[in-house]
């Protein structure tokens, strides 16, 4: 160590930096294992629909004996002014509407010697709302239509329909695998046109058959009667899925969620958690934070007729500052350090059972971002604190 | 210029505060005053770590109130040596230390000419010793080697031998003149009573 060194950490509290240590330790670690947690967490409750986030909620209208007798008055579909108050309730962000087809859907599958056929029907949604790499989920004329499906729906073909109809099961990859033959016939049956569509996902969450927009834009277009038709569902942006108004209204306006919905409640469950784990980390960082300042504010104060004789002789700034910046820089690091290991540890212990449970564990990344961006703020909060002060130190 | 605590007061025939005074290269000034005639503070106003007075100080007919932190930090290390009356030694480290703070610093002398300074100031002996258990006199001595460690315009030195006796007030007084002579420098000096005996000091009232 060099004379300034030695001369300028004179007085230093080897407690007082133990106990910086130590408490922005316990502050970083507590972030950085609270965001992991989540991180890993998360998988279990959304890691199985990728189509569609789950802030969405895909509603439709109850059915009843009165539509099925199609009395007056019952309609399962929304009328523009239905859709205009739900967009004005507040935990609504933006709302979609579902489109569908105007036409009829007649659907094969061949393989080999063996086929099978099927009517079927299609729905789409704005691009926005499908959380699909765009280059996979685009339809410009010409090229094959992606699909996406009900898991329901292969699961009702493999276990309902191929066992006793003596079909092979397929398996999501084999399914994706086969083209399936398309014909679009008009209600009134004078046009027909085919295509070929791939099936490029399945969903919990949508109990439907999408197709692109822009397909199904081009085919109601060119197939379709013409008659302006009211969606039966809709899905909605909601700003907070856990949102206790959401229910509530659902219930009055006899309207029903499709798909699960616990799972986003309880996803909203776990980001409350976590918020509040990663807010009392962030407490004790802070805290942390001003032990140091206060220390080293401490130290330079008892040294100040050093710093300033220093100073007298011409010393430059930045070599005055240095010790306790390499001070404030060794403590952080020696902090970051000891959270970062101890939040693997303990990474270690819960995430067998998490996976046990069915979560894929998620990265490293962000919880080591975190923990690196506040080791960094801290440092450079109180580097600028020690320049300040030598500074001061520089007058009489 | 003039200390802003004598606003309101009289000053009788000074002639540093309240006129104009130049200051050149090569000079030897002793700047005499009685205890608490703003004596420390002209040293401190020059040295840049004070600047409450009234009126311009310039060097090279530059404002040195327009001087950065950087700026006057070169200006100690390269043009202007100062010998506080305070001496600013650090007690804990030893006269060898003390005076390698600022030699490391700026480079200007070697080893051997320290070990030689030290000598004929008689205190070689002293020279592992921490500064803080040595006698005024010898602080004074160590403080003065310290001053000279520096290339320099002007050397500043405030009642730089009032804990000398008249031997070591020569041998001091001749290391100073030898370091200005060698760099063209000017001395100013401060006395309320022992002055320092260089030779053809023009002395002025403060």
């Amino acid at each position: 160590m060099n004379i300034i060194s030695r001369l300028l950490r004179k007085n230093t509290s080897p407690a007082r930096i133990a106990g910086f240590i130590l408490s922005n330790f316990i502050g970083l670690a507590i972030v950085a294992a609270g965001l992991q947690f989540y991180l890993d967490a998360r998988s279990l409750w959304e890691s199985e629909d990728s189509f569609i986030k789950t802030d969405y909620l895909v509603v439709n209208k109850r059915v009843t004996s009165a539509n099925t007798l199609g009395a007056e008055g019952s309609r399962s579909s929304f009328t523009q002014a239905e859709t205009e108050e739900i967009v004005r309730q507040p935990w609504v962000r933006s709302v979609g509407k579902f489109t569908a087809a105007d036409y009829k859907v007649y659907a094969s599958l061949n393989q080999g010697d063996r086929g099978m056929s099927t009517y079927m029907f299609f729905e789409s949604l704005p691009d926005e709302y499908v959380d699909v790499k765009s280059s996979a989920w685009s339809w410009k004329g010409g090229e094959e239509v992606p699909l996406i499906i009900s898991k329901d729906y292969l699961t009702l073909y493999n276990f309902g329909f191929a066992s006793s109809a003596g079909m092979p099961q397929m398996s999501e990859s084999i399914m994706s695998g086969i083209p399936l033959g398309l014909r679009l016939r008009s209600e009134d049956g004078n046009r027909t046109e085919e295509y070929v569509g791939r099936v490029v996902g399945y969903s919990n969450r949508l109990n439907t058959i999408l197709v692109p927009q822009s397909f199904m834009d081009a085919t109601n277009a060119t197939l379709g009667s013409g008659r302006d038709r009211e969606p039966s569902r809709l899905i909605i942006d909601v700003s907070s899925p856990g949102d206790v108004a959401i229910a509530p209204y659902l219930e009055s306006h006899d309207m029903e969620v499709a798909g699960d919905k616990s799972g986003s409640s309880a996803s909203y469950l776990l980001k409350v958690v976590t918020g509040i784990v990663v807010g009392v980390g962030s407490v004790i960082t802070l805290l942390s934070f001003f032990i140091l300042l206060l220390s080293i504010s401490l130290l330079m104060e008892k040294n100040r007729d050093k710093l300033h004789s220093l100073l007298m002789l011409g010393y430059p700034l930045r070599t005055v500052a240095a010790p306790y910046c390499r001070l404030v820089v060794w403590a952080s690091l020696g902090a970051m350090i000891l959270a970062v290991v101890s939040t693997l540890l303990l990474r270690g212990y819960y995430l067998p059972p998490l996976e046990g449970m069915g979560a894929s564990g998620g990265g490293l990344v962000w919880s080591l971002l975190a923990t690196v961006v506040i080791s960094l703020a801290v440092i450079l909060f109180n580097i600028l604190s020690v320049r300040r002060k030598v500074r001061a130190a520089w007058r009489f | 210029m003039l200390p802003d605590v004598f606003k309101s007061e009289s000053i009788p025939d000074s002639q540093v505060w309240r006129s104009r005074l130049v200051i050149k290269r090569g000079c030897r000034l002793l700047i005499e005053a009685a205890s608490g005639g703003g004596k420390s503070s002209l040293c401190a106003y020059l040295f840049g770590s004070r600047t409450d007075y009234q009126g311009t100080l310039r060097f090279n007919s530059t404002d040195v109130r327009t001087f950065d932190i950087a700026r006057w930090q070169e200006i100690r290390r390269s043009h202007l040596a100062y010998l506080p009356q305070e001496l600013s030694l650090f007690p804990e480290l030893s006269a060898w230390q003390n005076i390698q703070l600022k030699n490391r610093l700026t480079g200007a002398l070697s080893d051997s000419r320290v070990e030689e300074l030290l000598e004929r100031l008689g205190i070689s002996n002293r020279r592992d010793y921490p500064v803080g258990k040595m006698s005024i006199g010898q602080q004074q001595r160590v403080a003065i080697i310290r001053s000279v460690c520096q290339p320099f315009d002007f050397i500043l030195l405030d009642e730089p031998v009032s804990h000398l006796d008249s031997g070591n007030n020569r041998i001091a007084a001749d290391i100073i003149v030898e370091e200005a002579l060698r760099q063209g420098a000017g001395i100013i000096s401060t006395s309320v009573g022992n002055a320092i005996s260089i030779p053809d000091l023009s002395s002025i009232r403060l």
